[in-house]
């Protein structure tokens, strides 16, 4: 019953939604697709200027710092300079017809006879690198114009400071993405790494946010430390860390013959760079940095914690993905990761107060829907997810920044009701309310739909060890978002008015306060990116009805299949079943209905009678037993905690006894105890200088044997000197 | 062109300075230093060895004739580069102590000025016992730079002369190793003894020394060469001489004293020991890799800013000592890129913290916090260093560590070229000292230059006839900006220093592919025998 219940309304809509590239695609085309060989471009040096343009940006802002300036020319250089970057990226894409690696100047170049290790600094650009390129540097532009306003309260005190930190962040993302080698992807890992610190550590008087970024950094280095020895194993093993000649040896078979004898350091390989992507992207079990980090100011949270860095991880493991075949147990462990990520993170924003915080766990929820996607095989959808969720959660976290901006740091959602009624935010709630609807999936009118369908579906068609678990842990998983999202889009934008202000009042006075709502750059990029999330919906979806395309596939599916991850994008569909039907067709109802649930649930107890929710909180915490959960829910399933109890602390008593051990046992014991010999002994014969002419006469005489005694035994020590001395040797 | 001139200009200036009034004496210290650092820098100009091996301005004056003693010197391009490091540094280092020493200038410069003369005969010396003298000479200006201007009154003598002591000791056994080859040579060649570096390391190189001579030998170099460097155990030292130095004295120390161990380890023990390093090449690479560890966990539990500084200084050496021992191109070129690295880095972050004990006159992190507010350009150079010590790529230091890193990961005994006695688990475990520089020096940096601003009463001190400002002064900022310059340009291009010793590296390289094989061989032979008898006493 339940079966043709599903497929009958599916079967109307899917003609209407899909397109050539989905169910009715390249059928039984099973051989690996081939990766283009990139050739040398001489005439494209121009796009070098992604990478200078930010580097300039921060020149100038630096001369801005030095010279006092109080206005806010920091952030225009800084706008100018992005969206010529922006530009010159549209440029490189219209120009753009196969890879290619544009050489722009010798780094590492070390050669000797019989080997060499070269890294320059060069562009690998493909369709990927222009994905990604044109969202990173777009939304990088757009986001600086907003911060031009949202940060306009530190105007010569942090702003140049500030905008230093964004063009840092945006030559170190190019240079991640658009790197031709791995060591130059590993100049903009640590570069973003880096500039995440610098921006979360923004407020550095506040110890909390200094620590954050500390915290940041440290987690992300355990992931370098991965990618790093993932370098060293694939430089080992293939002899080369440059994309072009690593992927020919993958397409002429000559990593094949060094993989089946390399063993377990090119089985390695794959985890390694794995636990890289985990760190960058915050997925389990190096998440924890990531919700901290909303420390940071708003347009940071937006731009490098929710938009594009924490997207490297996913890109990684696209750009890598013929390395990440080397072990068959590798990518199941990728989806794992991310299914489990993502439903754990769920949970913890599920019973978060601070919207920013929601927020934040549901970046890092959504990110382990991405390695979800690459982890059964689908990277097409994993991009697609990155792209649309790159809009839809910038504009959340914009709207949020709008709120505390308005209403003097105010983030909690028990103290924000109404917003949509009062003068001037009005665009913040529909933008919100829109955004909301991306992040839940909701069907057909939103981009987040169908790049996160794509996902779940693939986890019931992927073979794989459990990965139809891990399709029910993601349904779950969109029903528990749709939740958390909604309550915080019901709380804060409908019902009715009501506000207290934050902290934050810069001297104003707490009992006549009013919001100041945002003005017009804020506004106009809330719009644009919004206008983005929905136009992203063709990005990612080839409709049936409109003409052209991208070569039959829609334009994000196009760019993976047109790049080095293009193994990971599924070949047309053979009627696979689970649950008795195709979930391509099904899955289309089931992520409907989960999220339309999720969102009444939500309307439930945080629209329509609020008083319910606060009901059912206190009697669950009223009984012991029902008061686990939510507890551990709100204190983050207590993974801090747990971190610190087993990892920090140890670590913290093992400093402190090798500090004493260096002070007492070495140091004092065996280099000074060493340097007291001399004294000791002397001590030891100071009683023989007593001035007594007979003791003298003994001294004498015990000399006088002693010194006959050695010349006797001299052969016997020599010869047992020299046996020491040969065991020695 | 001579490069006996680089010692002879710092030897004359420091008497020239005795003879000077007082208050020109630092004008007189740091002109002789710019002076030489300008007649380096027409040598380097002149120098033919970029990119090609081999030793140049070689020159060898009489001087002991009858025991086969000379004043020979030469450079090849390691020795080049180090020369130019530390002539480099000098006169910041005199700049640098303009403010903070006001008592005996005359003693403190002229025995500055005899320092940079030792050091640059360690780098230029082509001759065993000038190397020597030279090598030793070093301690007594640091001896009097520590025992009469070290901060701590009360413990500044014993330190120096704990520091003195320690260092002695060991080099003397290095001496006794280093002439046991003169001799061992000088009974091969009928009894005439030389101690011309070239001969001995020829000598050495086509096996005069059985493998059992070369253990003992690499022990007494060791001896010498480890504690300088230092190695653990034998470092304790360090963190006290540093703490207590004078700010020139531990950039100094940091900067070019601790690369006479790791040069001397480049210069004597890979030419003249390699089976010895062959054979014990792990021990050794293991000591590095508990220095790099221990070390960077000491430094995490330091409130003393400077002490962290100087056991950060311990667990970086490690690195460059495991570059070394990877026995591969790209870990000797990667090893002395670290030596420069490391001195322009630390040696900076050395010069921050005594710009901040001139004014506050304390390094303790709980009495500081939060100077950023106060100190914005002090904090922004701070931090930078701070990143080029931790290794940020496009910063000096990731390079450096980097490419000692992967040389130990793939000196491996199937490497290709240069088969290698460590491997993957070498690197693998050094490279948590990564996260953990990282968790150090952010934790400082945190205290220090972040968070609310906590400010130490400025005591009014009696010495302090110069009152600094808040933030550096415009000396200050030019004592550390060539230090960042050159930390940027060696981060992008780091290809000037690699490309430039690539020969000079190969040369040193020369003996041991082969012989790296055939240690191979006899242990996996020796394997496959004693399993063989068990076999055997099975049957």
């Amino acid at each position: 019953m339940m079966h043709t219940a599903m497929i009958t309304p599916a079967s109307w809509i899917v003609p209407f939604i899909s397109g050539a590239d989905d169910a009715h695609g390249h059928h039984g085309d099973h051989a690996a697709r081939v990766i283009e060989a990139a050739t040398a471009a001489n005439n494209l040096g121009w796009a070098g200027l992604i990478l200078w343009l930010p580097l300039l940006s921060l020149v100038l802002c630096g001369v801005c710092a030095a010279r006092g300036v109080k206005s806010k020319l920091p952030a225009w250089i800084t706008v100018a300079s992005l969206a010529a970057s922006f530009f010159v990226t549209v440029g490189l894409y219209m120009q753009y017809d196969a890879p290619v690696t544009i050489h722009l100047f010798e780094w590492f170049n070390l050669n000797w006879s019989g080997g060499s290790f070269i890294a320059p600094f060069a562009l690998y650009v493909d369709r990927l690198t222009l994905l990604w390129m044109l969202f990173v540097t777009g939304l990088g532009t757009l986001i600086a114009l907003y911060a031009s306003e949202y940060m306009e309260h530190d105007v010569g005190k942090g702003y140049t400071r500030f905008f230093a930190g964004v063009s840092v962040f945006l030559f170190a993302m190019s240079a991640l993405v658009m790197g031709d080698n791995l060591v130059m992807l590993y100049l903009g890992w640590e570069g973003v790494g880096f500039a995440s610190y610098w921006l979360i550590g923004y407020y550095y008087t506040k110890p909390s946010a200094v620590a954050a970024a500390k915290k940041a950094f440290i987690v992300n280095r355990i992931g370098d430390l991965g990618l790093a020895l993932g370098l060293y194993l694939i430089y080992h093993a293939f002899g080369t860390i440059q994309y072009d000649q690593l992927f020919q040896m993958f397409q002429d078979g000559s990593a094949a013959a060094i993989t089946e004898k390399g063993g377990w350091s090119v089985s390695a390989i794959p985890f390694l760079l794995m636990l890289g992507a985990f760190g960058k992207s915050a997925q389990i079990p190096l998440y924890v940095w990531l919700p901290d980090a909303m420390e940071g100011p708003t347009p940071v949270s937006a731009l490098i914690h929710a938009a594009t860095m924490v997207t490297a991880g996913v890109y990684l493991l696209i750009r890598m993905f013929p390395v990440m075949e080397l072990h068959s147990a590798a990518l199941p462990t990728v989806a794992w990761v991310g299914g489990l990520t993502a439903l754990l993170a769920a949970t913890i924003g599920m019973a978060q107060f601070d919207i920013k915080r929601i927020m934040a766990y549901s970046t890092v929820s959504q990110l382990g829907y991405m390695f979800l996607g690459v982890g059964v095989m689908t990277t097409d959808a994993a991009a697609a997810h990155v792209f649309t969720h790159a809009f839809f959660k910038a504009v959340l976290f914009l709207t949020c920044g709008a709120i505390m901006h308005g209403f003097a740091g105010q983030l909690d959602l028990r103290k924000l009701s109404g917003l949509r009624h009062m003068p001037g935010w009005r665009i913040v709630s529909y933008t919100m309310g829109y955004a909301c609807l991306c992040l839940v999936g909701f069907p057909f009118i939103t981009s987040g739909f169908f790049s996160k369908d794509k996902i779940m579906a693939e986890a019931f068609v992927t073979q794989g060890p459990g990965f139809v678990v891990l399709g029910v842990i993601a349904l779950l998983t969109a029903l528990l978002t749709a939740y958390y999202t909604f309550r915080v889009f019901f709380r804060v934008c409908m019902g009715p008015k009501h506000y207290e202000p934050g902290d934050e009042l810069h001297g104003d006075d707490p009992a006549h306060f009013h919001p100041h709502p945002p003005r017009i750059a804020i506004n106009f990029v809330l719009i644009t990116i919004c206008l983005g999330a929905f136009l992203a919906i063709f990005a990612v979806h080839k409709f049936g009805f409109l003409p052209g395309g991208d070569k039959g596939y829609a334009w994000v599916k196009a760019s993976v299949i047109g790049s080095t991850g293009a193994n990971g994008v599924p070949h047309g569909h053979h009627g696979e079943t689970a649950f008795f039907a195709d979930p391509h067709k099904w899955m289309v109802l089931a992520a409907s209905t989960v999220t339309i649930v999720g969102m009444l649930i939500a309307f439930y107890f945080h629209l329509a009678n609020r008083k319910a929710a606060d009901k059912l909180r206190a009697s669950m915490l009223a009984n012991p037993v029902t008061a686990v959960l939510p507890k551990a829910m709100e204190n983050k399933w207590y993974v801090d905690e747990v971190y610190h109890a087993i990892i920090r602390a140890p670590l913290w008593v093992v400093g402190h006894a090798c500090a004493v051990f260096d002070r007492y046992v070495i140091d004092g014991l065996l280099v000074d105890g060493t340097g007291r010999c001399p004294r000791f002994l002397a001590r030891l014969f100071q009683p023989l200088q007593n001035g007594v002419l007979q003791s003298y006469a003994v001294s004498m005489a015990g000399g006088i044997g002693l010194v006959v005694l050695l010349v006797l035994l001299m052969p016997r020590l020599l010869e047992a000197l020299n046996a020491v001395g040969g065991t020695g040797g | 062109m001579t490069l006996m001139l680089l010692v002879l200009i710092p030897v004359i200036a420091a008497l020239g300075v005795i003879g000077t009034p007082r208050q020109h004496v630092k004008w007189v210290a740091l002109i002789a230093t710019v002076i030489n650092f300008l007649y380096s820098v027409i040598l380097a100009y002149a120098f033919k060895g970029w990119g090609e091996g081999g030793f140049f301005f070689v020159k060898s004056f009489n001087w002991l004739e009858s025991f086969g003693v000379s004043l020979g010197v030469g450079a090849d391009s390691v020795s080049m580069l180090l020369v130019l490091l530390s002539t480099m540094l000098m006169p910041l280092c005199v700049w640098g102590s303009f403010s903070a020493i006001q008592t005996r200038v005359k003693e403190y410069y002229a025995w500055l000025l005899v320092i940079e003369a030792a050091m640059i005969g360690v780098f230029i010396a082509r001759d065993l016992i000038f190397f020597y003298i030279c090598f030793e000479f070093t301690l007594i200006p640091m001896y009097f730079l520590i025992a009469l201007f070290g901060s701590n009154p009360m413990t500044r003598v014993r330190t120096a002369t704990k520091f003195f002591i320690y260092t002695f000791t060991g080099s003397i056994l290095t001496l006794a190793g280093l002439i046991y080859v003169a001799w061992a040579c000088a009974s091969q060649n009928a009894g005439v003894w030389t101690f011309d570096i070239g001969t001995l390391t020829a000598f050495a190189a086509d096996g005069g020394l059985t493998a059992r001579e070369q253990g003992w030998i690499l022990l007494a170099m060791l001896a010498g060469f480890g504690v300088k460097i230092p190695l653990f155990p034998v470092h304790t030292w360090l963190p006290l001489a540093h703490t207590e130095a004078p700010t020139a004295g531990s950039v100094i120390l940091a900067a070019v004293l601790l690369k006479l161990g790791t040069y001397g380890l480049y210069r004597f023990l890979l030419p003249i020991v390699p089976d010895a390093v062959i054979t014990y090449g792990p021990a050794i690479a293991v000591l590095a890799i508990i220095g790099i560890l221990y070390a960077a966990l000491i430094c995490w539990v330091q409130t003393d800013v400077k002490r962290l500084v100087a056991y950060s200084s311990v667990s970086h050496l490690g690195f460059c000592v495991l570059g070394l021992i990877a026995l591969n191109p790209l870990g000797l070129q990667g090893s002395v890129l670290y030596m420069i690295n490391h001195g322009l880095s630390t040696g900076a972050l050395f010069f921050l913290i005594g710009m901040v004990y001139e004014r506050y006159h304390t390094r303790d992190m709980n009495e500081m916090g939060g100077l950023a507010r106060r100190m914005p350009v002090w904090s922004t150079f701070m931090v930078f260093f701070v990143l080029a010590s931790v290794g940020l790529p496009g910063l000096n230091g990731f390079v450096s560590e980097f490419l000692c890193l992967i040389a130990a990961f793939t000196a491996t005994p199937d490497n290709a070229a240069y088969p290698g006695v460590l491997g993957p688990w070498y690197a693998a475990i050094a490279g948590v000292g990564m996260i953990f520089a990282a968790m150090y020096l952010l934790i400082m940096v945190g205290k220090v230059v972040f968070g609310p601003l906590k400010e130490p009463r400025r005591h009014a001190h009696d010495h302090d006839v110069v009152t600094l400002p808040a933030d550096l002064t415009a000396r200050e900022i030019g004592v550390l900006a060539p230090l960042a310059v050159l930390c940027v340009v060696l981060g992008f291009q780091p290809g000037i220093v690699t490309s430039a010793m690539e020969p000079a590296i190969e040369e040193t390289l020369a003996v041991y592919p082969e012989r790296v094989l055939a240690v191979e061989e006899i242990q996996t032979a020796g394997a496959q025998s004693s399993s063989m008898t068990e076999v055997a006493i099975d049957g």
